[in-house]
């Protein structure tokens, strides 16, 4: 069976900045990945290149038969809203609509929007009596459950956070770990983020960079 | 959903948004007030004219052939045929009496004219003045006439020929006093304020000079003079020798061109209670007898231009506020992408195309237009009264096809002002905006 995610010698350069180079590695359909590493060394970088936000300087990243590099902007953008499913630090909800509105708004950029879907979503993370809620109405750890759900809702093949506890205090991020490993027992691929040894040890295995380097992988310490 | 995001982030900022839909408003109402007026310009034109402007021209019904050049008489004052002002207190009370607007004699005389010595050739020698001959008018500006019923009707150019452009004020009709044509004033070098000598025989008038007008017509190279002078000049006391009449009538039909002798006395009836030209004409002959009157319709070339150029004013004016509302939205609107970025950004990062991003931009944009254009709308319409009064002094007709046309217009300044903060919305980057930039 061919990897899920194929990243061959990927270099990311700024100007000057080398932000990632001879980067290889690969995920199966279902693995759960921690990416770790320094501040600086690449990881959000590399996020973002495997989401079609960034195009890569050289190398190759296949996502499901893809190869990221090669799509237009249109094809990033179908990309993005069919095959990905962002987690941010900064939660990034719109912030003038409604819990149960800004799941729908990811369904309404990828096809249609089901009401009853996004409302399933949301009560999958625990949020059932919260559609009606306006983002500033919500705690943090709530507000990244919406984002969860968001990106869930679409059934992507990747699930990409970054730092998705970064802003969150112990309890919340227990509640959002949680969470992902409920998502990955059910068979999601997840690319996480984290400076979280806890998450780190959670995941099937540790992807860690250093200076735009992958310097080791690693099976977590269990 | 389209809708309900569009109609959630509508209702944020409302103070920009306020803002926006103000300067829209502000835009439209000067459009849709200008526009009724240059509109109502070629309307007016027509109407205006024909119920105002003088459509009559009354002349003895015995005279010499006239010896016209350029539309000035030219016949010596004591040729031809004159008619007594005294009796024009009866035009105001024939069946159509009300119908009669205004009126205004004239009589027309040659005159020798003076130049103020003191401008011109300044070392001349003695009797530095050069004389030259020009024609006088005569007639009234707003004269009270009695009516023989005891009433007054106050009336003369001021109810036939209300557009003629005066810079200055007009002469009292009791005074010493002088309307130069603009041709002559600057022919001869007049001005408001001098005092200008005419001389016909024996007879001289020291007249002041008040005001110079332009009509577009003859009176352009011309002196215009209260009645009263002209007819002493002209040795002719109470004596005039053309009347422009404007009367409100109903266009000529086939009746109306009938022969009256040859009617039934019920077709008569009909035909005399009928405010024809002809039968006005009739009522007046009967009334004023050895009268001669011939309906005129002139639209004079100048009076047309003024209006065409209010018109053209108005054309300038709207382009001029509608650009206006098209920069203050691009103002509002480029804050607006700036300050949104991060969400835009978000959107793209979700899936949403550059098109999907634009129509909710777009969206909003028009949403604001509709509300400032219905604003607008409303507004111009009364600032549309007020300029109509101003103008014509009655308010323009309301016109409903304008209504869809500035919400048209609304939405296109709203859409070209947003036009480069709309691209910039379309093209943010999200990667940067995401990482919090
Ligand atoms: N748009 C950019 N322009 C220039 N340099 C950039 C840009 N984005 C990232 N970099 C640089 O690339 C390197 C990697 O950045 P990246 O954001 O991937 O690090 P990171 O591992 O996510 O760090 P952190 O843990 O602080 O989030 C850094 O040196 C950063 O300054
Ligand atoms: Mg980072």
């Amino acid at each position: 069976m061919t990897p899920l995610v194929q990243v061959e010698n990927l270099e990311k350069r700024f100007d000057a900045v080398r932000a990632l180079h001879g980067v290889s590695f690969e995920v199966e359909a279902g693995e759960w990945i921690a990416i770790m590493g320094p501040s600086g060394s690449g990881k959000t970088t590399l996020i973002n290149i495997l989401g079609g936000l960034d195009h890569p300087t050289s190398g190759r990243v296949v996502v499901d038969g893809m190869e990221i590099g090669e799509l237009s902007e249109r094809e990033l953008t179908r990309y993005r809203s069919d095959k990905i499913g962002f987690v941010f630090q900064q939660f990034h909800l719109v912030p003038y609509l409604t819990a149960l509105e800004n799941v729908m708004l990811a369904q309404y950029f990828h096809s249609i929007t089901d009401e009853k879907e996004a409302a399933e979503a949301l009560r999958r993370v625990g949020l059932e009596d919260r559609l009606e809620h306006l983002p500033a109405q919500l705690s943090g750890g709530e507000q990244q459950r919406v984002a969860i759900a968001r990106a869930l809702i679409n059934h992507p093949k990747l699930i990409l956070a970054d730092e998705p506890t970064g802003n969150l205090d112990e309890e919340n991020e227990a509640t959002i770990l949680k969470l992902l490993h409920e998502l990955h027992s059910a068979g999601h691929t997840i690319l996480v983020v984290t400076h979280s040894q806890a998450i780190g040890n959670l995941a099937d295995r540790r992807v860690e960079l250093e200076h735009g380097r992958l310097a080791r992988i690693t099976l977590p310490v269990r | 959903m389209f809708f309900r995001i569009v109609s959630d982030s509508f209702a944020r900022k409302p103070r920009r948004k306020a803002l926006t839909a103000a300067a829209l408003a502000l835009g439209m109402a000067v459009a849709t007030a200008t526009l009724e007026v240059a509109l109502d310009v070629g309307d007016r034109l027509a109407r205006e004219f024909r119920s105002l402007g003088a459509n009559l021209l009354v002349t003895p019904a015995t005279d010499t052939l006239p010896l016209e050049i350029g539309g000035v008489d030219y016949r010596p004052v004591d040729a031809g045929a004159y008619l007594p002002e005294g009796e024009l207190g009866k035009l105001k009370t024939i069946f159509w009496r009300n119908n009669i607007v205004g009126f205004a004699p004239f009589l027309d005389v040659p005159v020798e004219i003076a130049s103020p010595s003191a401008r011109g050739n300044q070392v001349g020698g003695a009797g530095a003045h050069d004389t030259a001959r020009e024609m006088l008018i005569g007639t009234w500006y707003s004269h009270s006439v009695d009516v023989p019923d005891g009433s007054k009707f106050v009336t003369g150019v001021s109810s036939t020929d209300p557009w003629w452009h005066v810079d200055g004020r007009w002469f009292s009709d009791g005074a010493e006093e002088t309307l130069i044509g603009a041709g002559l004033a600057q022919r001869k070098n007049l001005r408001v304020g001098d005092t200008l000598t005419v001389r016909s025989g024996e007879r001289a008038h020291a007249l002041a000079i008040t005001g110079i007008v332009s009509t577009g017509g003859r009176e352009d190279n011309a002196i215009l003079a209260p009645l009263k002078v002209a007819q002493d000049l002209a040795g002719h006391p109470n004596r005039y020798r053309r009347l422009l009449v404007s009367a409100l009538t109903k266009p000529a039909d086939a009746f109306s061109e009938r022969d009256p002798s040859k009617m039934t006395p019920a077709e008569y009836d009909r035909w005399y209670c009928s405010p024809y030209i002809a039968s006005i004409s009739h009522q007046m002959q009967q009334e004023l007898p050895g009268i001669e009157v011939r309906a005129i319709r002139q639209v004079a070339e100048g009076e047309g231009r003024i209006l065409t150029r209010v018109g053209s004013l108005m054309w300038l004016v709207t382009f001029a506020a509608l650009f206006a509302a098209a920069l203050a939205v691009g103002a509002t609107s480029a804050t607006t992408v700036l300050e949104r970025r991060s969400e835009i950004g978000l959107m793209k990062a979700l899936g949403a195309s550059r098109r999907t991003v634009s129509a909710f931009f777009i969206a909003e944009q028009l949403l604001l237009a509709l509300v400032g254009g219905i604003a607008g709308y409303a507004i111009g319409l009364e600032l549309a009264r007020i300029l109509g009064i101003g103008i014509f002094g009655m308010a323009p007709t309301v016109r409903w096809i304008l209504f869809p046309i500035v919400l048209v217009l609304a939405g296109v300044v709203a859409l070209l002002g947003s036009l480069m903060p709309l691209e910039r919305a379309s093209r943010v980057d999200p990667a940067p905006v995401l990482r919090g930039e």
